[in-house]
């Protein structure tokens, strides 16, 4: 690894052939990538864009067809260098016949873990995703969102350097989404480096420092997020407790000085902290239920007509 | 009941095994390496190419001499833990249910019911076996591509090798259970379904001059023995059904009661000394072979009766040590007759001992009545006389350096005796027959392991479905292996596949030459080309059908350990490079889509 880069690809192109050896997709072109040591690297694209097909690449999973990948220093397709990787694909391939405690012990067993070090990072990493009272059910009983978890928790059994996260919110509910990410933003803390392809654009905003966006297999942006999504020609105030005849002032401020004032009005939370906040609240307070009468009051109280 | 191969001996095999097992190994690397570089820098050009395909061995070498046992502990454990849970282990219930069933259509009865019940339970256990091996090994790759699972495996630092290896041993694993469990079972149901006893039947008892007693006994498992018991009274139920039982007399007040024994001789593992055999033509001309009478198998010779035809057989190991209660000589001859004669009785023959070095020193002749398909047990006593009423010692004056020649010959003109090496030899002793069982199952487990590593192997890179059908293909042309290497050395009648085609069509005998002429010449040049093609590529098919010993257990012979450890090594052979095979596959393959 030198200068921190972590991940490099350069010229790195896959085109998936038939049977035949005649070209079906060319699902990535010249891809040249840098990915540095504990940054949260977002790929970015549609269905189709070559979002999966690059950690494929960078994982070994498939060959290029021109290019070359290096991960961690080595080359993709040397399996010493999946010591240092943790990786949680799309949906958790996971063995259905294993229980929680015999999926991560033989996860532990690829990475020559001894007994003791395999049976306390297993009870570690299921309390950490929550699966404690399911540890000893076999896969095929869990639901998706349970899946996931012990997916992601088998990705970061050896406790990796890089991991690399293919759709990590897919399939989970809005708390398990927002767990999610809040472990991303860990293990970011802790100096992980993670790479995770999304089509869910509100999710790599939230985690990620930089993001690739792909399109028909080809880079099309790279850069921080806060400077791609920034407007330079437009500002933000958020202001509170400001009085009526301030606002006017404010607003005749504006024009005075040419410019225009796109909008002005009372920001609304996110529908996911909502959704939050409720979840919480009902826990605290189990019980309490919502009426039609409550729910008059409240928008009465909002100032909003009840119907 | 007859051993038509001995089992080669260990020290004597070994070094023409590995040598040619180094060349066939050696020249099929040697072509798989340079096609690899030549579709190297067909798909890289001249410079990339070749750096990749160097890179793409080192790395493949690598893999092999890193595997770490705990991961492929792991795979093991993990194919183990896929098999039990898809209640693999069914099978040795249907096994059960098979056994069940069969001791209502086993019938002891029938004249040799050891061989009969041993032949069923290890053909059985055979089919299942393999079969097990066979769906395991080619469904378990190709569904964690498919179920996408081996995503989660190959994403950790796990080496191809080790998928492969860890794959071979788990389903391996399982297959020696299964095969335990089975033959456990088999064992108890052979001993318990064939143990019996008879009564005698007082009222058919007869005195003799002696004061002797002939007899019979009652029917029971479908047979019953004539009985002999001496003045004391104790004696035997003879032989029937392959087996003899003792008999003793017990007094209880003034009755007498007759006790008969359990069977004996029936499950058996005798161990045979073979010696080399020479025959005399009816001329009284030494040669190797004697006369053909015309049978399709030529693994008998044939001496004519009432001529100078005799055959041979030189022993060694003769020694009052070996054998302190005389020398025991078994024979298992073939019998043909011109004319049919008396046929409720056997041809008469005779047997000489001899000094090798000196024939003039021979034991008077004992005459003997041979019977097709059963085993003779001659036992010749120490103290032998000539036929002019001489004293003779066994071992001083018939095998002084331990060796002793047994000649044979027909006495009734006419007829024919068949013989071959291994049809006369000394019983030295008997081997435990549950150990011999043992080593029968050693021998199917073999087989278990070759096709499990050969499905795998196939498995590394193709759908499940083909899979089966190639390592399917593959097991039945390992089981011919003996007829495919015939057709390749042109050793079968009618000659190549176009040449047999053409007597097919034109009705032609198989054993007169085709006309000369330009189809003739075609075709024969045509057979001659894949002959040649033939030949190269049996080497790469595993004999499996000689790793089986079933029919030297079942016809009451010891599977020498010798033999099994000969089998262990060629297993060795075969699965080595498979492994290796199935390795480069893998890791030359895409396993994500």
């Amino acid at each position: 690894m030198d200068n921190g880069v972590v991940i490099r690809t350069r010229n790195l192109s896959k085109v998936y052939r038939d049977f035949w050896g005649r070209q079906k997709v060319r699902a990535l072109k010249a891809l040249d990538l840098e990915i540095r040591c504990g940054e949260v690297f977002g790929l970015l694209g549609p269905n189709g864009s070559g979002k999966t097909t690059t950690i494929k690449l960078l994982l070994g999973l498939i060959f290029p067809t021109s290019g070359d990948a290096e991960v961690l220093g080595k080359q993709a397709s040397d399996v010493t260098k999946n010591e240092r990787i943790g990786y949680l694909p799309e949906e958790s391939y996971l063995y259905r016949f294993l229980n929680a405690e015999e999926t991560l012990d033989f996860y532990g067993r690829l990475f020559n873990m001894s007994s003791a070090e395999r049976r306390q990072r297993a009870k570690e990493l299921i309390e950490l995703v929550g699966l404690q009272v399911a540890r000893r059910r076999q896969l095929r009983e869990y639901s998706k969102g349970m899946t996931r978890r012990i997916g992601l928790a088998q990705a970061l059994i050896n406790d990796p350097e890089l991991i690399l996260l293919d759709e990590p919110t897919s399939g989970l509910d809005p708390i398990g989404t927002r767990e999610m990410k809040d472990l991303i933003l860990d293990l970011k803390s802790k100096g992980k480096t993670i790479v995770m392809s999304s089509h869910l654009l509100a999710d790599v905003q939230d985690v990620c420092d930089r993001i690739a966006i792909l399109h028909q297999g080809e880079l099309k942006e790279l850069g921080r997020v806060d400077d791609l999504l920034k407007l330079e020609d437009v500002m933000e105030l958020r202001v509170a407790g400001l009085s009526e005849a301030a606002r006017e002032e404010l607003v005749a401020t504006i024009e005075r000085n040419g410019a225009e004032l796109v909008s002005i009005d009372h920001p609304t939370t996110t529908l996911e902290d909502l959704f939050l906040q409720i979840v919480r609240d009902s826990e605290a307070r189990p019980g309490r239920r919502v009426t039609a009468a409550t729910t008059d009051a409240s928008a009465t109280a909002d100032g909003t007509p009840a119907e | 009941m007859i051993i038509e191969a001995p089992l080669p001996a260990f020290a004597d095999w070994w070094a023409g095994a590995a040598t040619w097992w180094l060349i066939v190994v050696g020249l099929l690397g040697a072509a798989v390496l340079v096609l690899g570089l030549i579709g190297a820098i067909v798909r890289q050009g001249p410079v990339a190419g070749p750096r990749s395909f160097v890179r793409f061995v080192g790395s493949a070498l690598g893999d092999l001499v890193r595997m770490s046992p705990r991961r492929v502990g792991a795979i093991m454990r993990l194919a183990v833990l896929e098999s039990v849970r898809r209640m693999v282990l069914a099978v040795f219930v249907v096994f059960i249910v098979i056994l069940l069933f069969a001791g209502w259509y086993l019938d002891p009865g029938t004249n040799e019911p050891a061989k009969l019940y041993l032949s069923f339970l290890l053909s059985t256990t055979s089919y299942l076996v393999l079969l097990l091996a066979l769906l395991l090994s080619v469904f378990s790759l190709p569904n964690d591509i498919r179920n996408r699972t081996i995503y989660t495996v190959v994403t950790k630092p796990v080496r191809p090798s080790e998928l492969v290896l860890g794959r071979i041993l788990g389903f391996s694993l399982i297959g020696t259970a299964m095969l335990a469990a089975t033959g456990i079972a088999s064992y108890v149901f052979v001993v318990r379904g064939l143990d019996h006893t008879h009564e005698v039947v007082v009222d058919s008892l007869v005195a003799g001059d002696s004061g002797n007693l002939t007899g019979r006994t009652s029917l029971d498992n479908g047979h019953r023995h004539e009985v002999r018991i001496g003045a004391d009274g104790n004696g035997r139920a003879d032989v029937a059904q392959d087996h003899w039982h003792s008999i003793t007399a017990q007094q209880r007040g003034t009755e007498t009661i007759y006790e008969v024994g359990p069977p004996q001789g029936m499950l058996e593992a005798r161990v045979p000394i073979v010696g080399t055999l020479l025959f005399t033509d009816r001329q009284g001309r030494v040669g190797e072979t004697a006369q053909d009478v015309g049978k399709e198998s030529k693994y008998r010779s044939w001496i004519e009766g009432g001529t100078q035809g005799s055959a041979m057989y030189t022993f060694a190991g003769v020694t009052p040590e070996q054998f302190p209660d005389g020398l025991p000589v078994e024979l298992n001859l073939g019998v043909f007759r011109t004319h049919k004669g008396d046929v409720s009785k056997g041809i008469l023959g005779s047997i000489i001992l001899r000094n090798p070095d000196n024939p003039e020193i021979a034991a008077a002749p004992l005459n003997f009545v041979a019977e097709e398909y059963r085993s003779d047990l001659k036992r010749f006593a120490r103290e032998l006389t000539t036929s002019d009423g001489d004293k003779l010692d066994l071992f001083a004056d018939l095998a002084p350096d331990g060796r002793i020649e047994v000649k044979i010959v027909c006495l009734e003109p006419g007829q024919y005796y068949g013989m071959a090496p291994t049809d006369v030899y000394l019983r030295a002793r008997d081997a435990s027959f549950a150990g011999n069982m043992f080593k029968a199952y050693v021998g199917i487990w073999l087989q278990m392991v070759v096709i499990t590593a050969i499905g795998v192997t196939l498995s590394t890179f193709l759908n499940a479905a083909v899979a089966m059908l190639g390592t399917f293909a593959l097991i039945l042309a390992g089981f011919a292996r003996g007829f495919i290497d015939d057709v390749a050395n042109n050793q079968v009648l009618g000659g190549g596949p176009l040449e047999s085609l053409i007597r097919l069509v034109t009705q032609a005998n198989v054993s007169t030459p085709l006309e000369p002429g330009l189809s003739t010449t075609i075709a024969q040049t045509f057979d001659d080309l894949y002959q040649g093609l033939l030949r190269a590529v049996v080497e790469l098919i595993p004999d499996l059908g000689v790793l089986s010993q079933v029919g030297r257990l079942a016809n009451g012979f010891n599977i020498p350990a010798d033999g099994v450890a000969v089998h262990m090594v060629m297993t060795l052979g075969y699965v080595a490079p498979i492994f290796v095979a199935g390795y480069v596959l893998l890791k030359m393959r895409e396993v994500a889509g």
